[in-house]
């Protein structure tokens, strides 16, 4: 987002007088509700009341003044202007004024037609859709899920999280959005899906990454370990002379794909001392005479 | 979707004073008015644009029922605009639903 200074042409000095002047002069012009058939002006509107919002809240703007915060903030809820309802296609609200072309009508009843014609329509069109973020854990992403999603103002809508879906997705309700304000039917609701971190598991794309620790026996002896992966815990083979970086591939062990299949699991072995100092194997360290071969800094040689 | 009185007047921010002042100045006609008035999410978009007119661009009481009344004008005119323009795409007001 550009300098909200910038946006509503003040100075970084302004009086919290001058920001609600400046706000008030480039409202009065761009205000959607003022300007229903013109996007440009919609637009503009919401950088110039995101830029009001930040600067007339005087702790917001000192926070931005010393850098703390920038000037994109937290979005707003998409506001709904009242133009979105009067404007729209097939619907139209009780407050309809036709007066303003009443003497168009020479005598032919066109326009009498036409808003019977409209009122028909408006009677039998769906509802509006309605927008949701939900979030989800990563495990329910991947192994799908039921979620209840509680709805603003009250009420609540079951969400089937198909397994594999991915963040960002929009996930679309049929008949879950407004009821139509006639006798249509009710619109969809959209929820798109954000997906919160795990601690164990990473996500790319289709296939899950995940670091597993290992005993330094069963990294230089080699064995069978448990790893988990999101469908589950798996026996895996850790070859003979594994060393920490080792990445071990779990086919099939990912997110489902979309069109069938799963992606891989990639486990990445990190070797690990005892928590506690352990005398025998400082002891053996001690004694063991490695060869000079054993040297993993060679690379590094400067 | 029909939203009480309560309802209305907690989302729309308003008190019972303010509210009965904009129905007797049939700011908002709410479609069903009787025993109880019964809004519609554009009822609450409409108080909305009230609310900003008043407070955001100092509009006084006498200007926002100017406002209101042309802007209703404007919406009817947009939407005759519209049908005209499909009526006449779809080659007549008799050729069915507009897509």
């Amino acid at each position: 987002m550009k300098d909200p200074y910038e946006i509503l042409g003040l100075e970084r000095t302004a009086s919290p007088d001058e920001i609600r002047k400046a706000y008030r002069r480039l409202a009065k012009k761009l205000h959607p509700d003022l300007n229903p058939g013109d996007k440009s002006a919609e637009d503009r509107f919401k950088d110039v009341s995101a830029a009001n919002a930040l600067l007339s809240d005087p702790e917001k703007r000192r926070q931005f003044d010393a850098g703390e915060i920038d000037a994109s903030g937290a979005e707003r809820a998409q506001q709904r202007y009242y133009k979105d309802y009067a404007g729209r296609a097939g619907g139209g609200t009780q407050y309809e004024n036709p007066s303003g072309f009443a003497d168009f009508d020479r005598g032919d009843d066109i326009f009498a037609e036409l808003f019977r014609q409209q009122a028909e329509r408006a009677r039998r069109a769906p509802g509006m859709d309605q927008h949701y973020r939900l979030t989800i854990d990563l495990l329910d992403a991947v192994n799908g899920a039921s979620k209840r999603l509680t709805l603003p103002h009250g009420g609540s809508i079951d969400v089937t999280i198909p397994p594999g879906v991915q963040e960002g997705q929009t996930l679309r309700l049929r008949g879950k959005g407004a009821p139509s304000a006639g006798e249509g039917p009710a619109g969809d609701a959209l929820v798109e899906i954000t997906i919160a971190p795990h601690k164990v598991f990473e996500r790319r794309g289709d296939d899950i990454h995940l670091e597993l620790p290992v005993t330094l026996g069963e990294a230089a002896l080699g064995g069978r370990v448990k790893a988990p992966t999101p469908s589950g815990l798996v026996l895996v083979t850790v070859p003979k002379g594994s060393n920490t970086g080792a990445v071990l591939r779990l086919k099939g062990k990912g997110a489902p794909r979309r069109g069938g299949g799963h992606g891989d699991a990639f486990v990445r072995l990190k070797i690990m001392l005892p928590d506690k100092p352990n005398a025998e194997l400082e002891a053996f360290l001690a004694e063991w005479k490695p060869g000079s071969d054993y040297d993993p800094r060679r690379e590094m040689a400067t | 979707m029909i939203i009480s009185k309560v309802d209305f007047m907690v989302r729309a921010e308003l008190d019972q004073q303010t509210l009965e002042i904009w129905l007797q100045e049939e700011w908002l006609v709410p479609q069903q008015a009787e025993p109880e008035p019964a809004f519609s999410e554009a009822d609450l978009a409409r108080a909305h644009l009230i609310r900003e007119l008043k407070q955001d661009l100092g509009v006084n009481d006498e200007g926002v029922g100017v406002v209101l009344n042309l802007l209703d004008q404007v919406h009817s005119l947009r939407r005759a605009m519209a049908m005209l323009l499909d009526s006449s795409r779809a080659g007549g007001p008799n050729d069915g639903e507009p897509k």
